[in-house]
Parts: C-alpha cells; sequence; structure tokens
C-alpha cells in the first residue's frame, strides 16, 4: 500500500545550491568522511575533533540533495542535507520519534528499522542513499490499534522498563523472526545482542521474540 | 492498612504505559514538538585542567546555518544563587560559561545554536580553542585524600590483633558510568521571563529549584516537564550543566533550542559511580564468629564538590562484631562530579564485604552460607536500633534450595565441563531505602473516574503502573478509570525518584490522598436522606469496581457517578501527603537480599560466562509483581555489568576519558545473559510507610557483583579483588 502525500515541508539547508540535484563526488565522499567521522565520535565534534582541518572545510558548503523514499507506506520526496542520518530525517524532519538515538554509532540498536525489510542502524544510513527504499519503522508496525503480534508479546512479557531501547528491539525482534534465527533461546541471544537494553529485560525479550516466532 | 479490598495492588498486571512504549508514542524530552525549536551543541575543552586563551568562532559562525557560538566571553553573567538543595553536593557547582577555568577534560566550554542539527553539529567542530593546559590529577591513587569520615564501636584495632583468624584484603573498584539508554537532553523555551524546560531528569522538582537558582527566577518563572525517562539509574538525579546552557542559549538567541548530549558528552556531561580503593581487614575466631573490622575507603569526586554515598552503612550493620572501625575519605580529582548509581554505596561496599566473607569461609573451612549465618546480627549494632524487619535467613534457605547450593563443591576447581570451569557462588545484599516527603492530589469526577497527579517520575521501574494499582484501590476504582500523572513540576512536589524510596513515599501520599476522596464521598453518602447507605456507618462502608456498598451487604449501596450526580458535584478532590520516616528512627528499616550466581570460566582464555543467577528478596510488600521481577532481574543485569565489563578508563596524561561510547564501555548485552531469577519472599514491613513496602530498585544490585566474584573464585580458585574482574586477570 502506498499513499501520496505532499512533498515533505523540510527546507533545504541554506546556501544549498538548488541547481545541483546530486552532490559532486568529491564532496560526497568529503561530507561522508566529515558525518563518519563525527558519528564515530559519538556525535559531536567538540575541541577534540577527529577531523582535519582540510576536510572540515571542504565541508563548509552543506550540500543537499533531493531523495523520494517511503516511509510506512506513505512516499516521501525531500531536499535533504548530505550529511543527515535516516535516524535524523526520522527524528527531526518526520516527526517519527519513534526510532531512538542512543549511541548515534551504531553501538546500541536503538534506532533499528527496517529498509527494505532488513534490519539496519538507522543512525549510520545516510539519508540521501535511500532512493527509492522502504522504511518500516516502529510507527509502521501495529495495524491501526491492532498491536503487532511482537509488540503486544512486549507488553505481555513485560519486555521493556524504561522504553527507550524498545523501538530497536521491536524492530530487531521483528527482522531477527524474519530471518528465522529463532531455532532456540540461545540463537535468539546472540542475534538479539545489537540491541542493548540497559534495564535489563533481556530474558523478557528472549521469551517475547520466541513466543511471536512460534506463533507466526 | 486501609479497609478497602485490594484488588489492583498484588496483580500481576502489564505496565499501563506499555501501548504508548511499544509504538514509539511515549514522548522523550527530546522529542517534544516544540515550535521553532533550534539545535545546540556543546564544544567541550580538550584539556583536563588549565585556562582558556583564546576561542575562535569564525568558521563556527560563517558556517550556514549557525546563529550564535556563546562561551565566556559573550555569555551572559548568570546569578547562579545558592541552593543546597536539587541534590547538589557540598561545594561550588559548575557555573557555564562563567570564567576562564577548565576544571576537568570535557567541560563545556561553547556551544553552537544553528537552524538545524547537521549544522549545529558541524559548527561546533569548527569552534578553535586555544588553552594553558595545566597537568590534570584524574588517578585515585595519586590524588590527596580530604578529611575522613569516621565511625568507631569498641576497639578495633585491639579486636583485630586478638582475633585468631584475620584478612587484610585490599578491593579496587572501577568507575562506572549509567548510560541509561536514553542520552540527557533538554529543550528550553523562554516565554517573557518564565522558562518551560523539557529536560530528562528524575526529579522535575529538582531541577526546577536549580534553574530558578542559576537564573534568580521566582518558583512560577520554571516549569519542568518529563513524562517518560529513558532509564535513569542515578544520573537524572541532578540538574547538570546542559540544562542550564540550553537554557541559557534559547535566552541568548530568544528561540526555542533543543540540545542533546552525545552518548560521548554523557561520560563527563552527567554524573558516574566513583571508582574506590577500599581496604577491609577482618578478624574471627576458628569458627567464623567475626570480632572486628576496619575499613578504610578512598572514593574519587571532583575539584569542586564533594560527593558522599552510604558506602560506610553495609559494614556497620550487615554481620554483628563488637569492633568496627571506618574511614571514608573523598579525593578530589580533576574530574566531573559523581552521582549515585544504582545501589549507591551500598552495591561498592557489599563487593568488599562480600568476598571477603566468601574468602573467610573458605580460610576457615565453612559453607559461606553457615559463615553468614553464624554472624547475624539480632539488632542493627550501627544503629542500635531493633530491625523492623530482617528476614535474610530465609532468604538463604530459599535461595539455596531453589539455586541448587548443596550442589557447590566447596573445593575449588573442582568442577569441569569440557574446557569450561564452572563455580557457585553467593552473596548477601542490604539497602537503607530513601524515604521523602511526598504530596499527590486526586480528583474523582462526576463520570466515576478519577486523575491522580505527582511530580515523581517514572525511569522504567513502573511508577505509572503501580502508583495506579494503589490509587484504583484505595478508591475503590478499577484500573481502568483511574490515570497517574507524572513528571511536571507543577503537581504537587516530591522528592527525587531514587533511592527506592518512590513508592513508601509517593505512594503513601497517593493512598492519602485518594482516602479522603473515597472518605469525602462515603460522608456524602451516609449523610443524604437519598442515599441507599443512609444512615450507615462511614467505617463499615467500602467502594468496589466504583460503587460504594455497606462491607458484607452488596446490596445496599450506589455508584460513585449516582452520588456526585445527585449533589450535582462535578469532582472531589483532596490532596495528600507522606512527611518521611519517623524522626529520630525507631527501628532499623532495611531491604535484604541473597543473590546466588553460577559462572564457567574458560581454563584456556580466562573468559568468563554466567550461566544462570538467582536472586531472593527480602523486599516488604510487593505492589506490582510483574514489574518487580523485572526490577530485579534488571538489577541482576546490571550486577553482571559491574562485575564482568564496566569500566570507565582515564588517561591520567590528559584527563581524557578514552572508552566513552558503548562499543568500548562494555555494558551486558543478551548474549551475557542466559537465566536470571528473582523470588520474592512474601510480606510486608509497616515500619515506615502504610503500604508495607521497603523499595526494590536498589536491593536487587547490590551483591550481585561478589555472587559472581565468588563464584569465579569457587571455578578457578583465583581470587580477584579488583572490578570489572576480566579475562586477564583469570590469566
Amino acid at each position: 500500500m502506498s499513499t501520496e502525500v505532499p512533498e515533505s515541508a523540510v527546507p533545504p539547508p541554506a546556501g544549498a545550491d538548488e541547481s545541483s540535484p546530486a552532490p559532486s563526488r568529491r564532496t560526497f565522499i568529503a561530507t561522508t568522511t566529515a558525518v563518519g567521522g563525527a558519528v564515530v565520535a559519538g556525535g559531536v565534534i567538540g575541541g577534540t575533533s577527529l577531523l582535519g582541518q582540510e576536510e572540515a572545510s571542504a565541508a563548509g558548503t552543506v550540500p543537499s540533495s533531493r531523495v523520494s523514499l517511503t516511509v510506512n507506506g506513505a512516499r516521501r520526496t525531500v531536499t535533504v542535507d548530505n550529511r543527515t542520518s535516516l535516524l535524523d530525517l526520522l527524528r527531526e524532519h518526520f516527526e517519527l520519534t519513534g526510532s531512538k538515538k542512543g549511541c548515534n554509532a551504531g553501538a546500541c540498536g536503538a534506532c533499528t528499522v527496517l529498509v527494505d525489510g532488513q534490519r539496519v542502524n538507522s543512525c549510520l544510513t545516510l539519508a540521501v542513499r535511500l532512493e527509492g527504499v522502504e522504511v518500516t519503522t516502529i510507527e509502521g508496525l501495529a495495524d491501526g490499534d491492532q498491536l503487532h503480534p511482537l509488540q503486544q508479546a512486549f507488553v505481555d512479557h513485560d519486555a521493556f522498563q524504561c522504553g527507550y531501547c524498545t523501538p530497536g528491539q521491536i524492530m530487531s525482534g521483528v527482522g531477527c523472526i524474519k530471518e528465522g534465527h529463532t531455532g532456540s533461546p540461545q540463537e535468539i541471544r546472540e542475534w538479539m545482542s545489537g540491541n542493548i537494553c540497559r534495564c535489563g529485560c533481556y530474558v523478557k525479550i528472549v521469551r517475547a521474540v520466541e513466543q511471536t516466532a512460534r506463533g507466526k | 492498612m486501609s479497609p478497602q479490598p485490594q484488588a489492583a495492588v498484588g496483580a500481576p498486571l502489564s505496565r499501563v504505559d506499555g501501548p504508548l512504549k511499544v509504538t514509539g508514542k511515549a514522548l522523550y524530552a527530546a522529542e517534544f514538538d516544540v515550535d521553532g525549536a533550534v539545535h545546540a551543541v556543546i564544544v567541550d575543552a580538550s584539556i583536563g585542567r588549565g585556562r582558556i586563551t583564546s576561542i575562535n568562532t569564525r568558521d563556527a559562525e560563517r558556517h550556514p546555518g549557525v546563529l550564535r557560538v556563546i562561551s565566556h566571553r559573550n555569555a551572559p553573567k548568570l546569578p547562579y544563587r545558592d541552593n543546597s538543595g536539587s541534590n547538589n553536593p557540598p561545594g561550588r557547582r559548575l557555573r557555564v560559561f562563567q570564567d576562564d577555568r577548565v576544571l576537568f577534560h570535557g567541560q563545556p566550554v561553547a556551544v553552537v545554536v544553528a537552524t538545524t542539527l547537521e549544522a549545529a553539529q558541524h559548527g561546533a567542530s569548527l569552534v578553535e580553542v586555544g588553552y594553558d593546559a595545566e597537568q590534570p590529577s584524574t588517578d585515585l591513587h595519586k590524588g590527596k585524600p580530604g578529611k575522613p569520615t569516621t565511625y568507631a564501636r569498641g576497639d578495633a584495632d585491639a579486636g583485630l590483633s586478638d582475633a585468631d583468624v584475620r584478612l587484610d584484603l585490599t578491593y579496587q573498584l572501577a568507575r562506572n558510568h549509567h548510560n541509561p539508554m536514553e542520552p540527557h537532553a533538554t529543550i528550553a523555551r523562554w516565554d517573557g521571563n518564565k522558562v518551560t524546560v523539557w529536560d530528562k531528569t528524575q526529579w522535575v522538582v529538582g531541577t526546577h529549584d536549580e534553574i530558578a537558582a542559576v537564573f534568580d527566577l521566582p518558583a512560577d518563572g520554571v516549569r519542568v516537564i518529563n513524562p517518560f525517562v529513558g532509564g535513569g539509574f542515578g544520573s537524572g538525579l541532578r540538574c547538570w550543566p546542559h540544562t542550564i546552557v540550553a537554557a541559557m542559549a534559547a535566552r541568548e538567541t530568544k528561540r526555542p533550542v533543543k540540545l542533546v548530549l552525545s552518548r560521548r558528552q554523557m561520560y563527563f556531561g552527567t554524573g558516574f559511580r566513583p571508582s574506590y580503593e577500599y581496604r577491609l581487614r577482618l578478624g574471627s575466631d576458628r569458627r567464623g564468629r567475626l570480632s572486628a573490622a576496619v575499613h578504610d575507603i578512598d572514593a574519587e569526586t571532583s575539584s569542586y564538590e564533594t560527593f558522599t554515598e552510604g558506602v560506610m552503612v553495609p559494614g556497620q550493620m550487615l554481620y554483628s562484631m563488637p569492633h568496627v572501625s571506618q574511614a571514608y575519605r573523598q579525593v578530589p580529582l580533576d574530574v566531573n562530579s559523581p552521582i549515585w548509581m544504582r545501589g549507591p554505596g551500598f552495591a561498592s561496599a557489599s563487593f568488599v564485604i562480600e568476598s571477603a566473607m566468601d574468602e573467610l569461609a573458605h580460610k576457615i573451612g565453612i559453607d559461606p552460607i553457615e559463615l553468614r549465618r553464624r554472624n547475624e546480627p539480632s539488632e542493627d549494632e550501627g544503629k542500635n536500633l531493633p530491625f523492623s524487619t530482617r528476614r535474610l535467613r530465609e532468604c538463604y534457605t530459599v535461595g539455596a534450595r531453589e539455586f541448587g547450593w548443596n550442589r557447590r563443591n566447596p573445593r575449588p576447581r573442582s568442577k569441569r565441563d569440557g574446557n569450561w570451569l564452572v563455580g557457585m557462588g553467593m552473596a548477601a545484599g542490604v539497602y537503607d531505602p530513601g524515604r521523602f516527603p511526598a504530596e499527590a492530589r486526586a480528583r474523582l469526577d462526576a463520570d466515576g473516574t478519577a486523575v491522580v497527579e505527582s511530580a515523581t517520575s517514572d525511569m522504567g521501574p513502573g511508577t505509572y503502573t503501580s502508583q495506579t494499582q494503589v490509587a484504583a484501590d484505595a478508591l475503590g476504582l478499577t484500573m481502568r478509570t483511574v490515570t497517574f500523572r507524572l513528571g511536571d513540576s507543577l503537581y504537587p512536589q516530591t522528592g527525587p525518584h531514587g533511592g527506592s524510596a518512590t513508592m513508601a513515599s509517593v505512594g503513601t501520599a497517593v493512598v492519602d490522598a485518594c482516602n479522603q476522596v473515597r472518605k469525602q464521598a462515603i460522608k456524602l453518602a451516609v449523610e443524604d436522606r437519598e442515599s441507599p447507605l443512609y444512615g450507615a456507618d462511614a467505617g463499615d462502608v467500602v467502594v468496589r469496581g466504583g460503587r460504594l456498598h455497606v462491607q458484607g451487604t452488596p446490596s445496599r449501596g450506589e455508584t460513585y457517578r449516582s452520588l456526585l450526580a445527585r449533589h450535582n458535584r462535578s469532582h472531589l478532590e483532596a490532596r495528600g501527603s507522606y512527611t518521611g520516616p519517623p524522626t529520630p528512627e525507631r527501628e532499623s528499616y532495611a531491604a535484604y537480599n541473597a543473590t546466588f550466581a553460577e559462572v564457567a570460566v574458560d581454563a584456556t582464555l580466562g573468559l568468563v560466562r554466567v550461566r544462570r543467577m538467582l536472586g531472593v528478596y527480602d523486599a516488604g510488600r510487593i505492589i506490582s509483581p510483574k514489574l518487580a521481577d523485572s526490577q530485579a532481574i534488571g538489577g541482576i543485569v546490571g550486577g553482571i555489568g559491574t562485575a564482568l565489563l564496566e569500566h570507565t578508563v582515564t588517561d591520567h596524561r590528559d584527563g581524557r576519558i578514552v572508552n566513552a561510547n558503548l562499543a568500548d564501555y562494555l555494558v551486558p548485552v543478551n548474549a551475557d545473559v542466559p537465566q536470571v531469577r528473582a523470588i520474592y519472599l512474601d510480606g510486608e514491613d509497616n515500619s515506615g510507610n502504610a503500604l508495607g513496602v521497603k523499595g526494590l530498585g536498589e536491593v536487587v544490585q547490590v551483591g550481585v557483583a561478589a555472587a559472581i566474584g565468588n563464584a569465579v573464585f569457587n571455578a578457578t580458585g583465583r581470587r580477584v579483588r579488583e572490578l570489572p574482574i576480566t579475562a586477564e586477570a583469570l590469566l
């Protein structure tokens, strides 16, 4: 199912060159390096910059790109700062804050979404490379008021406490079940270990995934 | 106890906020859609101590989208009124952008405000800061300790020298960071001279008071909102500098500002469990009766504040002995200030004491549980008070039976499973829960539903659910017809959501408010000639499912709805309170546990894997069993982290934390946690609150690390007196 929606109201960043829809290879690499460096350092570079001065200034012109993607069934076309991650696109521009930022470095899994059915860390995925893909976030999992079986299993097993890692755990669990990595609790534990739960609900997360996998 | 039937309390209910959390609709601090909000990113100091000599903001300010760069060069002077509340420790709190001093690596030195997150992040990387760097002191072992806090009973030195058996053990405990999954975040918006702050905090009241003090605002000039807390474990117990930075940036730019700490910034932008060096000398007779203990405890604190926690308490009251002396010294270092972390002080002390007890048991050749039984006190020898309840013996009995303790071979290194050495260990735990004055407001509406409000928090234990349970029973309503609201400084005031205090404190206030509302309704009914309850003794009327009736005669009664409609009342309302524990204390009130661990250690590689764990708790009455089970399991998982993984590493050359991320600071993941089980002893403790609770959140983590360490010894014969216990120590 796909719903046409008006183009997102996200404004192009100031200074973006509207006439060149795609960044040049050089600036793309430069900005990717810059974003990659920032991501590795935990998202924010302060006085301890990992960036060389050259890279930093190369990224100064803020190139942007148009990208069309489907999010939870709705087609969206946006002009996006090339530095924007899928996670920030969802949270800061699409008001889909269900996907969480825990580490911004691919270490915690709180940002897990499905891209074309595969679970990915949206914090490590640049939005500009997602032309034509289908993204499913936690907001798109339930069927109206009817929770997805794994969402219901999380509630039934009390597989969360603070709830912050929960959307990522559930999206990762949906992926895990789809991949068939649910043959035993031990296998589930291994394949769900990319998602940290600091409240320590792992025992119950495994039960919820196991039960849902059996019932599918 | 209330005469009301208890239908919700004690029932294994699912979380009332569960559907919001599993659909991504629960809104955390950074997720509020505040119109016109811009983004702020902090530039942090890249030296460990010294002065800022220059700040070049030219490139940052020219970066597209950057609105403003604020540093001590152009920041407004802030009043920073004294505030001994808000969990500020004694000292002089860090003042953001007020001078050129750098007190620790990572201290905020500037903030970049921009229209987009990307521009703010990149802008922050373009700020060039020059420093006059000094050598920081960040090593606990090389710092100069301050004046000790001491405790003594008997003559510990003499007791020790007279003892048949003596142990002299020194333990090193690593610094731990809370690392809640939700990074700390603030959105600040000024409307004239009033500021609204959406802030990740475990205490909206404390943050409210601190912002009012820093900006010298009247109480009604600040509102703090935080309905969901994505984990805390203590990190949200204070208002940290970034919250002030966000509010300052919003005022300076005249725009709402959103500021989210990066994971890296969490390591110096919020507090931590301090590292310890703890020397314990223990003396006993040949049968294991303890006679004396000397505790020398050094812990890190910052150069500007003196942080303390309850690390001395277990050594005074966990076991019976005539002679104890303790000296607890804070070592000021060029680091940011610590803050309480789950089981604060008690978790650290318990690793030491419970590891030492295991060593003593091994040395004199008796079972570790039997050793503990022989030293079980009949009263709290630290406070000289009787115990309200202390059921540690039952914890041992139930735990030993359920865990299969009799299958443990006391001889270390005696059980193998292939290349794995397998061992079992146990430890006792205690936590003295906090209890704070608290208030709550209950309102019963004409449609028969109720709203209860209190300015507490829910960082994960399930405050929303458990408070709804106690409110529903006190009002005689179903869970579905009661809404509990929290996380807004406009609600009735409470103490912090921490120290296992929330149910005893807020819960008592909630019950008080709800009891008053119920009694108002009953009074209306029994004095109303038109009511079927007219003339009944108010004390005989109970409410169930929103219907008042005479106890034992369900047919004689009416609903809240009909009663309020007939009286033309839109609602009934009352404010309830809890005034805190009795002073002076008349009883020693604490929660206890016995925790059991089975581990396997790779004989070649030294890799430690937890196989199964069990905790047995004497925690008073359990309000919400399903959620309490999760909390206990989570506490054990946290303890596995402290025992085997968690270690904040500082480069002492420049004070930089080198593993300030979740790839290098290891926390337990799913594969680290196979079987974990929790058992709560049935019972209640009515010494300090009407609910009979003792608090769960802390005690479930106390003793876990020692149980694991003792299991590692039983498996390998190697005694590791350093946390975390890593493969290197076992090779």
